[in-house]
C-alpha cells in the first residue's frame, strides 16, 4: 500500500496510526498537501489505531471496524514485562542456563533420529497472558461461566490454551495460537559469541490478537475466535507473513521490523504535537535515526464469509500464490490477491443433509506439485486430487483406505477411524495419517494399504467406553514429520508425546511436564504399563491424566528442535549431541 | 440385559451430549454431531439385536425388506428441521449385527463395573440434573400414554407377521427394523449368549424400553 497524496480534507490510513507521520512528512516533501483535518495521532503508542475513523481507503485491508494492533514496544528480551493481570506468569519463563549442543553449533543431522540422541528441554514459555483488547471490555469470568462446557483444569485461563503451533520455513519463528485469538510469535535466539550456549532458546518476538470474537446473527451463533491453524508463508523480503484462521475467517497477517524512525520533522514536534507555524523559522530534512526494535503485525487481507461450517485447516500452495482452506463439507481455493472471491475445489455436502456420512477433516497441498492435495475424511480414508483434472475435485485421482480389521472392531471402531491430522512428508512421497489410537505412513504409489502403522496409545482400545463419556475420544491430535522424514511424532495424554524412528523401528515415550524441567535435564523416556505387574518407573493406565494432552506439536524443518504444546505450556526440546 | 442396559445409557448419553453441544461456544460441530449420531445408531442397533436376541427366535424367517432401516417416524418434520445436525444414517451391514453383539459384551462387561461413574455428578451439568436432563424424564412421562398405541404396533411387530409395505400403527419403520434384525440373527448361527428371561415375559418388559428407545431417537430428529 503505497501512500498517495490527495488534495482533500482526508488523511489516508496505512494501517496503523505511525503512519501518520511518514505521510505527513511525504505531504510536507511534496508540498501540495492542504491542511489536513485528522487528528493528530496521540502521543502514546499504546491506543489503539486510529485510521478506521478517518481512512479514504482501506481496500484489501481489514474492513474498517477492524481492530489494528497497535505496534507494540518490545522490550529487550532480557527484561522481564511486567506481569499482566491473572496468574501467568512472565515471558518467558526461563529455568536456567540451557543445555546447548556442545561443540560445534551445526545443527545435528536429522539422521541421529531420536533413538540415538537425547532430548532435553530447552526454554518452557507459557502463553503470556497479555490484556487483549477484548479482554479490557469484557469480563473474563462470564466466559468462563457461559462456556458450559469448561472441564476440570488447572490453568490460568481458557483463553490460554495453545491451539496451533507453527515452525516457519527457516526454523528461526515459532507460531502459537490460542483459544483466545491471540497470535505468539517465538524468535530463536541469535547465536553470539559470548553467549555460545544460550543458542537455541525462543523468546517472545512479537504478540497481537488476531481474531476476535463475533456474533453470526442469521443463525445466533457465536464464533469462537480460538485459533485453529497457523500456516506461514515462505519470506520473500524483511517481512514475515503468516495466514491465521479461527471457524470461518483466514487472515493474512504481515510481521515486520522496525528499527529506526525519522525525526526532525517541521510541522511536529518530537511527541507529535502540531507545532505553530508561527515558531517555525527553518527547514530541516527528516532523519532516519535508531530506534529500539519494535515487531508490528499488520492484518494485510482477510478472508471471510466463504465457509459455512468450521474451518479446520489451511495450506499454502508450493507456488505460493493460492492456499486452500478447508472447512468439514468444502474446500475452497484462494489467491492471496483476491479477498472477495474463492473457488470451491472440493464439495461433500450431500443434496440431503440426512445422508451424510463422512466430512472432512484435514487438507494438504503437495509440498512440490502445486496441483495436488490431499484430504482425510472422518471415515478413515483420504483423497488426493488433482487440480487439473477438472474445476471442481470431487471425485479423486487417488483413494486411500485400509480395510477394516474385523478382529479390531467394536462399538466405537467408526468414531475411532476418523483422521485427525493428514501431513505429507517434505519429499512429498509419503503421507501420514493420525487417527485416534494410531499413525500411518501412506506411500502415494499404494492406495490400498499404509505401509507402515505404529500404535499410540493402544492401552485404550479397551477404554473407550470411558473416554467416550469424558468426550476424550473425540480428541484431534496432529502429527509431524522431522526434516528428514526419518522420524515422526505425535502427541498423547498426560503430556506424553511419542516419536518413531521410522528407519530403525524404535519408538520413545517422552513427557512435557513441569516437574521434569530441570536446566540440562535430558527426558528420561516414559512407558506406559499395560499389564497387572507395574514396574518402578512405569505409569499405570488408569493413574493418566486426560485432561493434559498434547494434541499440537512442532519440529523444526531442518533441525532436531521440537515445540510441544502443552495445555497453556509450550516446551522446546533439542536434540543433545553428545 | 446387560448389554441392552449399556446400549440404553451409551444412547442416552450421545442424546445428553448432542442436547449440549448446541450450548457450546461456536455452535453445533458438524463432525461432532455425525460421531455422536453414529454412535447412538450402533447403541441403538446394539439395543436391538440384544432385545431381539432376548426374544429367541421362535417364528419363521420372515422376506427380508430392501435394507433401508430408518427410524425416524416424522422423518418429514426432521427433513424441514436445521441440517445441522444430520443423523448420519447410511445403511449398516448385516453382519454387523451379530458381530456387534458379542463384541458388546465384553464392552458392556468392561463397563459394567462402571455404574458409579454414570451417576456421579457431572461438574458443569448431570444426567439426573432436573433442568437439564428434562429431556428424559420428560419423555418418561410421556411413556404411559404412548403405550397403548405403541404396545399395538410394537406387538405387531414382535410377532413379526410379514410386514405391510403400508406404514403401521406410528412406528411402521421400527417394525421393519426389528424385522430386520431377526433375519440378520436368524442367518448367522447364534454365537451370542443366550438371555436369560423367555419371549413372553421379556415382551412386556421390552415395550416400554422400547418406547423409551423411540422417545430418545425423536430427541435426536428434535434436533
Amino acid at each position: 500500500m503505497r501512500p498517495t497524496a490527495v488534495k482533500s480534507n482526508r488523511s489516508l490510513c496505512l494501517g496503523h496510526h505511525r503512519c501518520w507521520e511518514r505521510v505527513l512528512g511525504l505531504l510536507t516533501r511534496l508540498g501540495g498537501a492542504s491542511p489536513l483535518m485528522h487528528q493528530p495521532p496521540p502521543a502514546s503508542c499504546s491506543s489503539s489505531c486510529e485510521c478506521a475513523r478517518v481512512g479514504v481507503r482501506v481496500s484489501a485491508l481489514a474492513p474498517a471496524a477492524a481492530p489494528c494492533p497497535a505496534p507494540r514496544q518490545l522490550p529487550c528480551p532480557r527484561l522481564p514485562e511486567p506481569p499482566s493481570r491473572g496468574t501467568s506468569t512472565l515471558i518467558p519463563a526461563r529455568l536456567g542456563p540451557w543445555c546447548s549442543p556442545t561443540g560445534s553449533p551445526a545443527p545435528l543431522s536429522c539422521e541421529t533420529g531420536c533413538g540415538e540422541g537425547s532430548w532435553i528441554l530447552v526454554c518452557r514459555l507459557l502463553v503470556p497472558t497479555q490484556v487483549s483488547l477484548l479482554s479490557m471490555e469484557e469480563d473474563i469470568d462470564t466466559r468462563k461461566i457461559n462456556n458450559s462446557f469448561l472441564r476440570d483444569h488447572s490453568y490460568a485461563t481458557e483463553a490460554d490454551i495453545i491451539s496451533t503451533v507453527e515452525f516457519n520455513h527457516t526454523g528461526e519463528l515459532l507460531a502459537t495460537g490460542d483459544k483466545g485469538g491471540r497470535v505468539v510469535i517465538f524468535q530463536r535466539e541469535q547465536e553470539s559469541k559470548n553467549q555460545v550456549h544460550r543458542r537455541g532458546e525462543y523468546n517472545v518476538y512479537s504478540t497481537f490478537q488476531s481474531h476476535e470474537p463475533e456474533f453470526d446473527y442469521l443463525k445466533s451463533l457465536e464464533i469462537e475466535e480460538k485459533i485453529n491453524k497457523i500456516r506461514w508463508l515462505p519470506q520473500q523480503n524483511a517481512a514475515y507473513f503468516l495466514l491465521s484462521t479461527n471457524d470461518k475467517t483466514v487472515k493474512l497477517w504481515k510481521v515486520s521490523e522496525r528499527d529506526k524512525r525519522p525525526e526532525g520533522y517541521n510541522l511536529k514536534d518530537e511527541e507529535g504535537r502540531l507545532r505553530d507555524p508561527a515558531t517555525i523559522t527553518t527547514l530541516r530534512v527528516p532523519v532516519l535515526r535508531p530506534m529500539d526494535l519494535m515487531v508490528e503485525a499488520t492484518p494485510r487481507r482477510v478472508f471471510a464469509n466463504a465457509h459455512t461450517y468450521h474451518i479446520n485447516s489451511i495450506s499454502v500452495n508450493s507456488d505460493y500464490e493460492t492456499y486452500m482452506s478447508a472447512d468439514d463439507l468444502r474446500i475452497n481455493l484462494w489467491n492471496f490477491e483476491i479477498t472477495n472471491q474463492s473457488f470451491n475445489i472440493v464439495d461433500i455436502k450431500p443434496a440431503n443433509m440426512e445422508e451424510l456420512t463422512e466430512v472432512i477433516t484435514a487438507a494438504e497441498f503437495h509440498p512440490h506439485h502445486c496441483n495436488t492435495f490431499v484430504y482425510s475424511s472422518s471415515k478413515g480414508t483420504i483423497r488426493l486430487c488433482d487440480m487439473r483434472a477438472s474445476a471442481l475435485c470431487d471425485r479423486h485421482t487417488k483413494f486411500f483406505e485400509e480395510p477394516e480389521d474385523p478382529s479390531n472392531r467394536s462399538f466405537f471402531s467408526e468414531i475411532i477411524s476418523s483422521i485427525s491430522d493428514v501431513k505429507f512428508s517434505h519429499s512429498g512421497r509419503y503421507i501420514m495419517t493420525r487417527d485416534y489410537l494410531t499413525v500411518k505412513v501412506w506411500d502415494l504409489n499404494m492406495e490400498n494399504r499404509p505401509i507402515e502403522t505404529y500404535q499410540v496409545h493402544d492401552y485404550l482400545r479397551s477404554k473407550l467406553c470411558s473416554l467416550y463419556e469424558n468426550d476424550c475420544i473425540f480428541d484431534k491430535f496432529e502429527c509431524v514429520w522431522n526434516g528428514s522424514d526419518s522420524v515422526i511424532m505425535t502427541g498423547s495424554y498426560n503430556n506424553f508425546f511419542r516419536m518413531f524412528d521410522r528407519n530403525t523401528k524404535r519408538d520413545v515415550t517422552l513427557e512435557a511436564s513441569r516437574e521434569n524441567s530441570k536446566p540440562r535435564a535430558i527426558l528420561k523416556p516414559r512407558k506406559v504399563c499395560v499389564g497387572g505387574k507395574r514396574r518402578k518407573d512405569e505409569i499405570s493406565v488408569d493413574s493418566l491424566d486426560f485432561s493434559k494432552k498434547i494434541l499440537h506439536t512442532a519440529w523444526h524443518p531442518s533441525e532436531n528442535i521440537i515445540a510441544v504444546a502443552a495445555t497453556n505450556n509450550l516446551y522446546i526440546f533439542q536434540d543433545k549431541v553428545n | 440385559m446387560e448389554v441392552q442396559k449399556e446400549a440404553q445409557r451409551i444412547m442416552t448419553l450421545s442424546v445428553w451430549k448432542m442436547y449440549h453441544s448446541r450450548m457450546q461456544r461456536g455452535g453445533l460441530r458438524l463432525h461432532r454431531s455425525l460421531q455422536l449420531s453414529l454412535v447412538m445408531r450402533s447403541a441403538r442397533e446394539l439395543y436391538l439385536s440384544a432385545k431381539v436376541e432376548a426374544l429367541e427366535p421362535e417364528v419363521s424367517l420372515p422376506p427380508t425388506l430392501p435394507s433401508d432401516p430408518r427410524l425416524h417416524p416424522p422423518r418429514e418434520a426432521e427433513s424441514t428441521a436445521e441440517t445441522a445436525t444430520p443423523d448420519g444414517e447410511h445403511p449398516s451391514p448385516e453382519p454387523m449385527d451379530t458381530q456387534e453383539a458379542p463384541t458388546a459384551e465384553e464392552t458392556s462387561a468392561y463397563c459394567a463395573p462402571r455404574p458409579a461413574k454414570v451417576s456421579r455428578k457431572r461438574r458443569s451439568s448431570s444426567l439426573s440434573d432436573g433442568g437439564d436432563a428434562g429431556l428424559v424424564p420428560s419423555k418418561k412421562a410421556r411413556l404411559e400414554e404412548k403405550e397403548e398405541e405403541e404396545g399395538a404396533s410394537s406387538e405387531v411387530a414382535d410377532r413379526l407377521q410379514p410386514p405391510p409395505a403400508q406404514a403401521e400403527g406410528a412406528f411402521p419403520n421400527l417394525a421393519r427394523v426389528l424385522q430386520r434384525r431377526f433375519s440378520g440373527l436368524l442367518n448367522c448361527s447364534p454365537a451370542a449368549p443366550p438371555t436369560a428371561p423367555p419371549a413372553c415375559e421379556a415382551k412386556p418388559a421390552c415395550r416400554p424400553a422400547d418406547s423409551m428407545l423411540n422417545v430418545l431417537v425423536r430427541a435426536v430428529v428434535a434436533f
